[in-house]
This record gives C-alpha cells, structure tokens and sequence, in this order.
C-alpha cells in the first residue's frame, strides 16, 4: 500500500500543529506521532463537542479550525465562569484525560469546526514520549488546580458571608422548645429529666412561665454530688437564682457579651411579657459562628473556661475540615488552623495568668517547630518555651520555679483542649526550655559553634521560635542574636544544609515514587519526612543565611528567594509544590481521623488518580530543585 | 502466463493477462459484501477520490494519478489514505497546460492496491462524470473489471444543502473559499482529496440536520436534483 499520501497528510498536520504551542517546542519524533495518530472530525456551528454528560473524556481535541465556545458546566452561575472561546492550535480536556473524569466543561462549536482528535491511549503515550508535552499537560493541571482553588475559595467566602452571623436575632438562634419545671420538683426528677433528653440546663419557672432560676450540669457535681444533697429535695434549693434573660429581638452578639460579663454559659430568651422562650448556650453561639474566623476568634477570646475552649477547638477542627472538603489550599488551612490555635493557647495563658501572678517580669511563650512555622495541621503535639528576663542572678532559680508552675498548668490545659502533651518534652515546664534571654542565647550559641547531630536537629526544632504571648520584643533580640550567631559561623550553615540535603525526594528513575523508605509499611511515602520536611529544611537554611526573620516556610521561600534573585515564577512553582504536598497530608489525616485512626503521614501513591500523582511528581521535582540550589550554594 | 490467467480468471479476461496472484486478489475484492448504503453517515466508510490526469477529455486525456481518502464514521484517519501515480512513459501530449503530470502504463498490482484500499464503500468525489469516468476507464482497461459501485457528486450534493451560499467563483475552489478550507498543494490529488473529504464532514453535517443522514440519502438528493435540472 503507498504511504505517500499519508506522509503528505500527516507532515500538513505537523506543519499546521509547529506553529501553535507546545507542540512548536514539541521533540520532532513525538510530533510525528501526534499527527501519525491523530483523526480529524468536524462539528457544524452549534455541536457540543464535549461535555461531562459524554462520560469520561475519551481523546485529546486540538482545534484545527474554526473556534469554540467553552463554558464551565455544574451549579455554578455564570457569574464566576465567564465563557471563554478556543481558537486554532489549543487544545481541550486535558485536565479530563489526565484525571479520567468526564470533562467538567461544555465546548461548542461557534462556526464550522475541524478538531485533530487523539484517543486517550495515544495520548498518554504521547505525555511519555515527549517531556515537553508532559510538562504541558502538568502546568497546565496546575494552572486548572490554582484556578479551580481560587473558585472555591471565592465560593467559600461568599457561603460565610451569608451565613447567620452575630448579628442573628435570638429568636433565630432558638430552635428547641424550652424544657422548664416549676420550683418545688424534685432534684431527682429534674436530673432525670435532663439525663433523658439530653439536656445541659434546666430552667425554673413560676406559674407566669417567668424564669425563676437556672440549674446546669456543671451545677450536680458542686451542688449536689460534693455536698452530698438529697435528691429529694426541690430544685429551687440549688438553682441559680435570677438567671440572665434578653428579650427574643437581643441578637447573638449581645448574648456572648452578657455571658462573658457575668462568666455564665446560659442566657435566657424571653418575649415580651418576661416568659420563657428558649435557652441559649455558649456552644450555640459557637455553632452559629460556624464558619466565620473572627467569630470563632471573637468566642474564645470572651471564653471563660475550659470547657468553652474545648469546644472552640473542636470547632476549629470542624471548619478546617470542611474547608479542606471545600477545596481550600493547604497553605490557608495550615494558617488558618494555626492562627485559632494561637487564639486558643493565648486564651489558655490568660485564664492562667490570673492564677499565676508574673506580675513585674518580662517573659514571652514561645511556640517551636511547626506551630512555630504557622503550619499546623490536624494532628499536632504541643512544641513551647519561655523566655524571660532575670535582672538579678539571685533571683533567677525563684524565678524559674514560678515560671515552670504557671508553663506547668498552661501545658496541662492545652492538654485538656486537645493539644496533647509533647512525648519529646519541649514544653514550657521543662526547666531547660524556660530559661532567661542569655541562656536561650547561648543555647543557641552552643548549637550553632558545635553542630553535631544532635545540635542540628535542636535547630531544625527550635531555631523555628515564634513568640504567642507576652513580650514579643524578645523574641526578636533572640532572633538577632542567632543572626549573629550563624553569621559568624559559615560551617554551621554548610553543615544544616548538609542535614537537609540527608533525605531526597521519593522520585523514582523507573517508577514515579520510590515508597520502600518505611519497611513496616511498603507502598507508602511518608508526606512528612519525604515531603513536607524538604522545603521547610531548605527554607531554613535559605532564611538563616539571608538573616530572613519569617519562620513560615512560604513567607522564608518569598522572602529569600527574593534576596537569592530566583525568579518569581520558580518561587512560585515550588510555593504550589509544598502546598499541594500539605493538602495532601491534610486530607490523608482528616480520612484516618474519620476511620478512627490516628492520623499519620503515609500516604499510597497507587491510590492517588493520575492528576494527583502527576502534581505530586511535580511537587517533589520542585522540592529537589530546592535541594540543587542547597547543593549550589554550599558546594556539597 | 495467460493459459493460466484464463483457467482462473473467470469472465472478464478479454483484456489484460493477469497472475493468478491478481487473479485471486481480484475475485476476493469481488467476494467482498456490499456496504450498506442505509448506515448512518457516521457508522460508515466513504471514499473520497480526485484525479490528475492530462488534460480534461474524457475520452483522449489519461489518468496520471489518483489521491484517495476514507471517512469513516464521519472522521479522516491519515493513515487510511491512498495514493496512486501511474509510471511515467510519453510526454503528454499538451505540455504547456499541464507540465507535471504524466500519464503512463499504470501498474496492475497498484490498481488492485487501489480497488482493495476502496473495497465496497460508495465513493465519492467532486465533478463525479469526469473523476469517475477517468478511473473506471483505467480499471476496466487494465484489469478488465467493472468498479460497480454508487458514485455521489458533491457538486450536485452541496448546491442542494447549502441553497444560500452564493459562490463568485465556481467548483470546488469556491466550496474551499466558502468554508476556509486550505489546501496543502491544490490540484495534487491527494490534497485536493482531503480537501473534498473536508467538504464532505461538512456536508453530511448539514444532510443529517435536514434529514439525509445516509449515504443513500445522499444519492436519492443527487437523483432529484439532477432529474429537475433535465427536465427543467
């Protein structure tokens, strides 16, 4: 059979697809087998071409001639999708076919369409024979990944915004018919009652239905339990009288403000005539804040107890997994988580300080390792320091004590709210993580003229201090000194790169992933040590090396790599790398926190879908370019 | 060979002597079962035929190649195309007109390459009475066959479907302008081939929207419109 027309057909098309990137830049032999294997199909003006109802995008659409009309498909109005229109040389659904979902746009001819067609086999064989077209086809899923983020993110903000906020009404907020029972019932009744619906207060009314007092769980261990009350005696005997009420019109914001006034966690809804209308708790308003990072910030700042922070923090829990459900970054979630977690532990020292009179002294919390890099994720232990200022060395042990009681009660109680205590000790209430400005420095110091290993992995931990409460200007003096400190020793910095250059990216010469690292658990990488750790170890040395203050991995690569003179782009790039590898672990934790596991790093790369795979592959391709300028600076 | 070519070749062996490896190959292009004209444009095969010939006498001008290119189920796949340059053997006999082509003694197991490359499929092709005419010729003389399949003329088809195009120029160049369809090399058979192949996705678009949405149809719409420019 002659080939000669088809050699002339297929070298038409290689000239037709030269012109337009990528395939301009495309390897000449992956070319031939682009157009080799393409079909050309027409579409009259009007035809779908493709949408998600055709099922799972079944080839690669390069648009020859003609242009068409692409409209994302699903709930979302048009507001926020504005059509866009493809013309000759661009191609479609490539996100589709990396992902084998179906298309989640509609594409319309708007005139007579020609489209090269390549089946998904061919086009997966392309993305191996040609680099340049693999890396297309990643950036381009990147570039969809960024835009499909910034889409939810939009949408996310908007939900919030028109969720009931502060500003709702009582009489919104109050759902449940008010349980009441008149004075003179009986404890025993009472507690039964509360048991059997499940009910954490009891209000008291007369015949009016006007509130007489209020009677709370919390109320049956100090009240009746530890007197040793009889059960038969009426409830009015233990109520609190003269409970807080608000009229039904009084919105939520004025509930919070008369809890936190009086330290209560009930207030009273009452109509017009006085009557009894419904409770409100502390943990209503809290549910109702719901998505809303001021509010939930709002309550635990006006939070009187524990018991209140505990909720707040499962709280923050709730919220950042469903904004992880929503497709928020893994750059925001880790902030944010951190930023309520701050809230929170300054909301615990405070509670704290009343009882712990430091009174007179300059001291700061510190916060270490990831807390300390603002990249908190779901399972998190707690990493925290003192610093203080002892003007006389006589009173320096005194001192110390006091501080190690009041770190003690504070690490206790950040316990209780769901931050469990540090295995590794580095808490505030070890005597050798609550030490004055110049033992602190010469810590450092000591760390930074010897660098053993051990002295290495104290940096990578504690040389990532943020100060959370108190005196933030010593924080920064630290921060100066160890400047200094690393300044003068250029072997420090070569030796902590050296540390962070100990772990390569699992990227494999013959497989994508190299997953044998853990023995005890084959097939899986561990996001932490493999991924993560790798840019925040660069990211350190980067930031000690240009005297960077952040200690957030994002802001040191922005900072530094600014002051390095890489490009923005490639900032940029490695930026949405350590991002995604975040998200991932992020999710891989919320699914083993929902199986009622504790939530570790090992994540399988066999069951990521091929889109993730590709950008992890990316991510950690981003991450040994990191390493290469590690390598390049510090001649190793 | 021809004792041999007769003992196997059947009917028509008035003409050419043929190999008994052609001889089979040809009664095995015959076995082939027609294809059904009543399938979908888009669950069939059409192939698209053009012509370079020697000048545009039917009957004195000969053929010097042939371009071919299948559609099927409504797609161009470059691999199944085909082309046939007859050998070169005298000058043609109008060399100012037509430098380039040259007719010649085709190559029998080309022509049969050919016929096996179009099977049963309808063909079809631009100016039909003249493309047809040219190859039918070709193939009767040198393998003494009767091609005997459905012609369809987009000349006649596309005036009918497409009744609002007004055309300054007239054939095929001006469908080609119409619809901004460029042509590779216009005039070489092959791209003038793919060029009508093109013409031919757009028009069993626009047929199916108007109901012919067969092969059949297609033929059925060329009939009448030939049948009212006779008698009109």
């Amino acid at each position: 059979m002659s080939n000669s027309a088809t050699e002339m057909l297929v070298s038409a098309c290689i000239r037709f697809l030269q012109a337009h990137p990528p395939f301009d830049r495309m390897e000449a032999e992956a070319l031939c087998f682009l157009a080799e294997h393409v079909t050309l199909a027409h579409y009259p003006k009007g035809a779908r071409i493709l949408s998600s109802e055709m099922g799972v995008a079944r080839a690669l659409y390069i648009l020859q001639h003609g242009r068409v009309r692409v409209r994302s498909s699903g709930g979302a109005s048009n507001a926020d999708s504005a059509p866009s229109t493809l013309g000759p040389g661009q191609a479609f659904a490539i996100g589709a076919l990396m992902a084998q979902h179906p298309a989640s746009s509609v594409y319309v001819a708007r005139e007579e369409v020609f489209c090269y067609e390549l089946p998904v086999d061919d086009f997966f064989t392309l993305t191996q024979k040609s680099t340049v077209f693999n890396l297309f086809c990643s950036q381009h899923i990147a570039g969809l990944l960024k835009h499909s983020q910034q889409q939810l993110q939009l949408q996310f903000a908007q939900r919030a915004a028109e969720q009931r906020t502060m500003n709702s009404p009582l009489a919104a907020i109050v759902k449940r018919e008010p349980v009441s029972v008149a004075p003179e019932t009986s404890i025993r009744q009472v507690v039964a009652l509360m048991a059997d619906r499940h009910l954490g207060s009891m209000v008291i009314v007369d015949a009016g239905e006007q509130p007489l007092g209020i009677f709370t769980l919390s109320d049956v261990l100090k009240r009746i339990v530890l007197p040793g009350t009889s059960l038969e005696q009426p409830i009015s005997s233990v109520m609190s009288d003269l409970p807080q009420t608000l009229p039904l019109a009084a919105n939520a914001h004025d509930a919070a403000l008369t809890m936190a006034m009086h330290g209560i966690r009930h207030v009273l809804a009452v109509d017009e005539g006085g009557r009894l209308r419904g409770v409100v708790s502390e943990r209503d308003l809290f549910k109702l804040q719901g998505a809303g990072l001021r509010q939930i910030r709002h309550a635990i700042d006006a939070a009187s107890s524990l018991e209140v922070l505990q909720h707040a923090r499962e709280d923050v829990r709730q919220l950042s997994l469903t904004m992880l459900a929503e497709g928020v970054g893994g750059q925001e979630i880790t902030q944010f988580i951190s930023t309520l977690n701050d809230t929170v532990t300054r909301r615990i020292i405070e509670l704290n300080l009343d009882r712990h009179d430091l009174y007179g002294i300059d001291w700061t919390w510190l916060s270490f390792g990831s807390e300390g890099r603002d990249e908190q994720t779901f399972t998190t232990d707690q990493d925290n320091g003192i610093v203080y200022i002892c003007t006389d060395i006589m009173d320096r042990e005194q001192t110390q004590l006091r501080f190690l009681d009041f770190a003690r009660d504070v690490n206790a109680d950040l316990d209780t709210c769901g931050f469990p205590l540090c295995k590794g000790n580095i808490m505030a209430s070890n005597p050798s993580l609550c030490l004055t400005l110049e033992e602190w420095e010469e810590k450092f110091a000591q760390w930074v003229r010897t660098p053993e290993p051990q002295a290495l992995l104290n940096a990578t931990i504690f040389f990532d201090f943020r100060p959370l409460y108190g005196r933030f200007n010593l924080a920064h003096r630290m921060r100066i000194s160890l400047f200094r400190q690393t300044n003068g020793n250029p072997l420090f910095l070569r030796m902590l790169a050296q540390n962070a250059l100990s772990v390569s990216p699992p990227l494999g010469r013959i497989r994508d992933f190299v997953t044998g690292a853990d023995r005890e658990h084959p097939g899986t990488i561990d996001l932490k040590k493999y991924g993560v750790r790798l840019f925040t170890d660069a990211a350190r040395v980067f930031a000690l090396a240009r005297q960077v203050e952040a200690t957030n991995t994002v802001a040191r690569i922005k900072r530094a790599g600014a002051l390095m003179n890489i490009s923005p782009e490639d900032v940029a790039a490695s930026l949405e790398g350590f991002n995604f590898i975040q998200l991932l672990r992020l999710r891989h934790q919320h699914f083993e926190q929902e199986h009622g596991r504790a939530g570790d790093n090992l994540i399988r790369p066999d069951e990521l879908n091929e889109i993730e795979r590709r950008i992890l592959k990316e991510a950690f391709r981003q991450a040994r370019k990191l390493q290469a300028r590690l390598k390049l600076d510090y001649q190793i | 060979m021809a004792w041999y070519s007769r003992l196997f070749g059947g009917q028509e062996t008035t003409g050419p002597a043929l190999t008994a490896r052609q001889q089979q190959l040809l009664a095995a292009w015959r076995q082939l079962p027609d294809q059904d004209m009543r399938r979908s444009h888009y669950r069939c095969r059409y192939v698209v035929v053009d012509v370079e010939t020697t000048g545009i006498n039917v009957k004195t001008d000969r053929l010097c190649a042939i371009g071919a290119l299948a559609v099927v189920n409504g797609q161009i796949d470059f691999k199944d195309a085909f082309h046939l340059v007859l050998e070169p053997a005298a000058p043609a006999d109008d060399p100012a007109e037509h430098p380039e082509p040259v007719a010649g003694a085709p190559s029998i197991d080309a022509l049969i390459s050919f016929l096996h490359f179009v099977g049963k499929a309808p063909l079809l092709a631009y100016n039909v009475p003249f493309v047809a005419a040219m190859i039918e010729r070709t193939l009767a003389e040198n393998l003494g066959i009767d091609l005997g399949l459905p012609w369809i003329d987009l000349a006649w088809v596309m005036p009918d479907l497409f009744r609002d195009v007004e055309h300054t120029e007239t054939g095929l160049d001006a469908w080609l302008n119409h619809f901004a369809i460029t042509s590779i090399r216009r005039h070489h058979a092959v791209s003038d081939a793919y060029a009508t192949a093109q013409l031919l996705q757009i028009t069993i678009a626009s047929g199916a929207r108007k109901g012919f949405t067969t092969p059949a149809s297609l033929l059925d719409l060329e009939k009448a419109r030939r049948h009212m420019h006779q008698s009109g």
